[in-house]
């Protein structure tokens, strides 16, 4: 699913975000991506889905090469890849539904089915009675829902989560948490982004631990391993 | 593009309208401000040039035939200017008429002027030789003066040349006003548009990251540009229109001496042309600014 290669970041600015990084996810994996703020796991994020380009090395998903693709395939690769992001990127002119069905409108759905999909995850992720109001009416927890609603809507392969879980109080955090399990189950690779410790040791998944731009730890089932 | 794509974004770019109403009307009266001035100073450029034209019509070559001249010859001499290149009409007045009217504006009958001026006519026969083209009037003057049968000319020499002068200036100056305006119309227009784009470039980014292909984000910016820009060109094309039609009729029922444009077909091209201009520069506008969010 995932397969970098050598895989080195130096921004504009002389930033070396990532240095040599080899990695390889595997269909319907979930990994976590734990390391210190600024230690290169937004970096490493955002060049699954194409927002940054490695400066040397190979990121290929899907059987596609990243580093290669053209500017217009790039939208077809975001299709496939649902995206929570940190700062949950909600359009705000837009209604709750509407940005989530966003990401339905993009691949041509029909409206009929766009609405009752909508519904459905809106209902999904607790936000049914939130469908027409706009993103500054929500609290913080609510607009990553929103955002988690808009990712998961149209079943993508690869789902990646930057912190999805950092604004929100313990229960609905675990919500979020029973979610993306779920979608893991269904076969869906989940790459989650993460400081919360207790959600990553009662998980018990594959850890990936990222430092000064290097993996420093990869472990199946591992723990958080940091005290914070 | 699907069907459905199509559907969402007629909705979608119905739909930013609505929702950023001030904006929207911003654009539009960014538009129609522009264009209302464009509007009048073509019409400007109109009448500054048509001004000229009729000022230059009223130069004439006053062409003196020489004394003793009988009528088959002073007919002769009418012909052979009225063959020469350039030469649009050529008009006799002769001695008798010239001394009628001499009469007239002395305020007496035509026996007692040839009575007062001792029994004979002093005056001579006079062709009144109008130029096809004004600018031409001098080289012209000069040709005519030289047939034997031609006593003297007078075209009013010095007045001439500054006259032309004049209508030459009239009518740089109306294409500047209109070269100027067309440029700040253009300016203003792209500034607001670039506004509009750049206060939704998050949007845009966002959309692109959901995988929201340039032609999908494009297509509602450019309707929206387009419609905005249509709008606001036929207010304009309305303001324009009615405007002029009113100073028409204004300066024609009070300043009669001005000659004023009322041409049909220069009314539908300009206010057609001001439509035209709104749509394309919104639209042409949007795409413009669009393309440097699109590539990121």
């Amino acid at each position: 699913m995932i397969h970098l290669t050598n895989v080195s970041k130096i921004y504009q600015n002389g930033a070396r975000a990532l240095i040599d990084v080899n990695l390889r996810i595997g269909k319907g994996d979930f990994v976590f991506l734990v390391g210190p703020s600024g230690a290169g796991k937004s970096t490493l994020i955002k060049l699954f889905y194409r927002d940054e380009i490695p400066t040397r090395g190979q990121v290929i998903i899907n059987g596609k090469n990243l580093v290669r693709m053209k500017e217009r395939e790039v939208p077809y690769l975001r299709r496939n890849i649902g995206v929570i992001f940190q700062d949950f990127k909600l359009m705000s002119n837009k209604t709750v539904s509407e940005n989530v069905a966003f990401a339905l409108e993009v691949i041509g759905v029909s409206s009929k089915e766009v609405k009752i999909r909508t519904r459905t995850t809106l209902e999904l992720v607790g936000l049914k009675n939130k469908e027409n109001a706009y993103p500054h009416e929500l609290s913080g927890g609510e607009q990553q829902r929103v955002c988690v609603a808009r990712a998961i809507i149209n079943n993508p392969a690869l789902l990646i989560a930057d912190e999805p879980t950092g604004n929100l109080d313990p229960e609905t955090a675990w919500g979020i948490m029973e979610l993306l399990y779920n979608i893991n189950k269904r076969g869906t690779t989940v790459v989650m982004a993460t400081h919360a410790k207790a959600i990553v040791n009662k998980m018990q998944r594959r850890v990936i631990a990222i430092e000064n731009g290097r993996v420093a730890r990869d472990e199946e089932k591992g723990g958080y391993g940091y005290d914070a | 593009m699907t069907l459905n794509s199509t559907r969402y974004i007629l909705r979608e770019t119905f739909n930013s309208m609505k929702r950023n109403p001030w904006l929207s009307m911003a654009s539009v009266l960014t538009v129609m401000v522009s264009l209302v001035i464009l509007g009048f100073s073509v019409f400007f450029l109109a009448n500054a040039s048509n001004m000229a034209k009729s000022f230059e019509s009223q130069v004439e070559i006053a062409t003196f035939v020489q004394n003793g001249t009988n009528i088959s010859e002073r007919d002769k001499l009418q012909a052979k200017i009225q063959d020469m290149p350039g030469v649009e009409s050529v008009t006799l007045v002769t001695k008798e008429q010239a001394l009628t009217d001499l009469g007239k504006t002395m305020g007496g009958s035509e026996s007692d002027i040839l009575a007062d001026l001792g029994g004979t006519n002093p005056l001579l026969d006079k062709f009144t030789v109008k130029a096809m083209n004004p600018q031409e009037v001098i080289a012209l003057a000069d040709a005519v003066k030289a047939l034997p049968e031609v006593d003297k000319v007078r075209y009013g020499s010095g007045f001439v040349d500054k006259l032309l002068k004049f209508t030459q200036w009239l009518r740089w100056i109306g294409l500047g006003v209109v070269a100027a305006f067309g440029f700040a119309a253009i300016v203003l227009i792209s500034i607001n548009v670039k506004m509009n784009v750049f206060s939704r470039r998050r949007e845009i980014q966002i959309m692109k990251l959901v995988g929201a292909s340039n032609s999908f984000v494009r297509w509602p910016f450019l309707l929206e540009g387009m419609a905005l820009g249509l709008v606001g060109g036929a207010i304009a094309a309305v303001i324009v229109g009615m405007g002029y039609n009113w100073i028409t009729i204004t300066v024609q029922s009070s300043l009669t001496f001005l000659p004023v444009v009322q041409n049909a077909t220069l009314f539908h091209q300009v206010t057609v042309g001001l439509l035209l201009a709104g749509m394309a520069m919104g639209t042409m506008g949007s795409g413009f600014s669009l393309q440097k969010f699109l590539k990121a």
